[in-house]
């Protein structure tokens, strides 16, 4: 639980907050690759954030944020799968910019990533994506409309920010005609 | 506030932008001011409105539970843009008026009293408009003043910066910034107001101390 904990198990603690789950779970980290793993009870363990992510929520109940449909559990686990090999450890500029445009072409018709319904795959995005939307110039979180959007929306969503910093977004827009 | 009239395009534009960087119509969660501008609407928003599209196709989605959403629905005229009036009612009235008149002499008298009406309202929002202070826009820049070499006299160099006087300027503090090499560029604060003072006059009149200035960047830029 210390600060010193990886950027993996940081969200899983995060997680587990808003889930309202008691603390207790004991977290290590696989050292070479930063992968997180949880002990369970039973003395086995998991490994992987999205699968201790699932399990967590499983284990609180509350199985509508991997996706009620077909459909939208498909969903929850390609953002899950994307947010896993995309953004985890990236951190140069072009892959930031590739992932932006990305996200933000497919958020433009949607208001949560699986379309209607808030699901585990905005929570681990929007944990995964603070520290870069975060950086972002005025400039680009205006050309991000969309990403800004979701981004901004999910910081307000009841108990998920925590002690994370609320990103500022402009009301009003300053490059108008920077489409 | 309101939309205009959202049963046009003009209206549905406005909408369309407003949504841009919004989820809802307020706030951050599905709300009644949602379910009052959905209601408002007839048919969904064309597909390249894609903002609004995505507004109404999200609200669709909760059109089950719409009663137990939270908040009081108040009139089309409180949601929206500040500097817009509703007029969605307005034009479903003039709709009926395009029927084939049967009573003409009726709906003559009507309308000459619904036109008094409306210049006395035209009136009254003139006047109220009038007597509102205009809000001035204003803007905080930072410039970074960058000099031609070590040997540049920094203290004259500011000495012209903060010469230049406009209507509408006011400069701010500043301070000297190392850039490399012994070379300090000069960072000036200024307060400007949007319609009398504008970036590129700025730049034109700094660059214009050629002694001084090799270059002129805008570092920051707020509205405030």
């Amino acid at each position: 639980m210390s600060a010193a904990a990886g950027p993996g198990l940081e969200e899983l603690i995060l997680l587990e907050t808003l889930l309202g789950l008691k603390k207790g779970n004991k977290y290590s980290v696989r050292e070479e690759r930063k992968i997180p793993v949880l002990q369970t009870n039973n003395g086995s363990s998991l490994t992987g954030l999205t699968t201790i992510a699932t399990h967590l929520v499983k284990q609180a109940k509350k199985e509508q944020l991997l996706g009620s449909t077909a459909e939208e559990k498909a969903i929850v686990q390609q953002w899950l799968e994307y947010r896993v090999t995309q953004i985890a450890g990236h951190s140069n500029k072009e892959d930031i910019r590739i992932i932006l445009k990305d996200l933000n072409l497919y958020l433009e018709d949607k208001v949560y990533l699986a379309r209607n319904n808030f699901t585990l795959a905005d929570i681990l995005m929007y944990y995964g994506l603070h520290h870069i939307i975060a950086e972002l110039t005025v400039q680009e979180k205006e050309k991000y409309l969309n990403v800004s959007r979701w981004f901004n929306h999910i910081q307000h969503y009841p108990g998920i920010r925590q002690h994370l910093s609320n990103v500022v977004f402009m009301k009003n827009r300053l490059y108008t005609n920077a489409h | 506030m309101g939309f205009g009239n959202l049963r046009s395009a003009a209206g549905l534009r406005l909408l369309n932008d407003f949504l841009a960087d919004k989820s809802y119509i307020e706030g951050y969660v599905p709300s009644q001011a949602d379910i009052a501008v959905f209601e408002a609407l007839s048919t969904p928003p064309p597909a390249d409105l894609f903002h609004a599209l995505r507004w109404y196709n999200h609200i669709k989605s909760y059109e089950k539970q719409k009663a137990s959403l939270p908040g009081v629905k108040k009139a089309l005229g409180k949601y929206g843009p500040a500097d817009v009036e509703d007029s969605t009612g307005a034009t479903t009235d003039s709709k009926d008026d395009d029927d084939i008149d049967l009573f003409g002499s009726d709906e003559e008298e009507e309308s000459e009293e619904s036109k008094r009406l409306r210049e006395e309202r035209l009136a009254q929002y003139e006047s109220k408009k009038s007597k509102k202070p205009t809000l001035i826009a204003k803007s905080s820049i930072l410039l970074d003043v960058k000099p031609w070499d070590d040997e540049t006299d920094m203290a004259k160099l500011e000495e012209c910066v903060r010469s230049i006087q406009a209507d509408g300027l006011v400069w701010g503090s500043s301070k000297l910034v190392p850039v490399g090499y012994g070379i300090k560029k000069l960072q000036i604060q200024c307060v400007v107001e949007d319609d009398k003072v504008g970036t590129d006059m700025l730049e034109e009149k700094i660059t214009a101390f050629e002694d001084y200035v090799q270059s002129m960047d805008v570092a920051a830029f707020n509205k405030i």
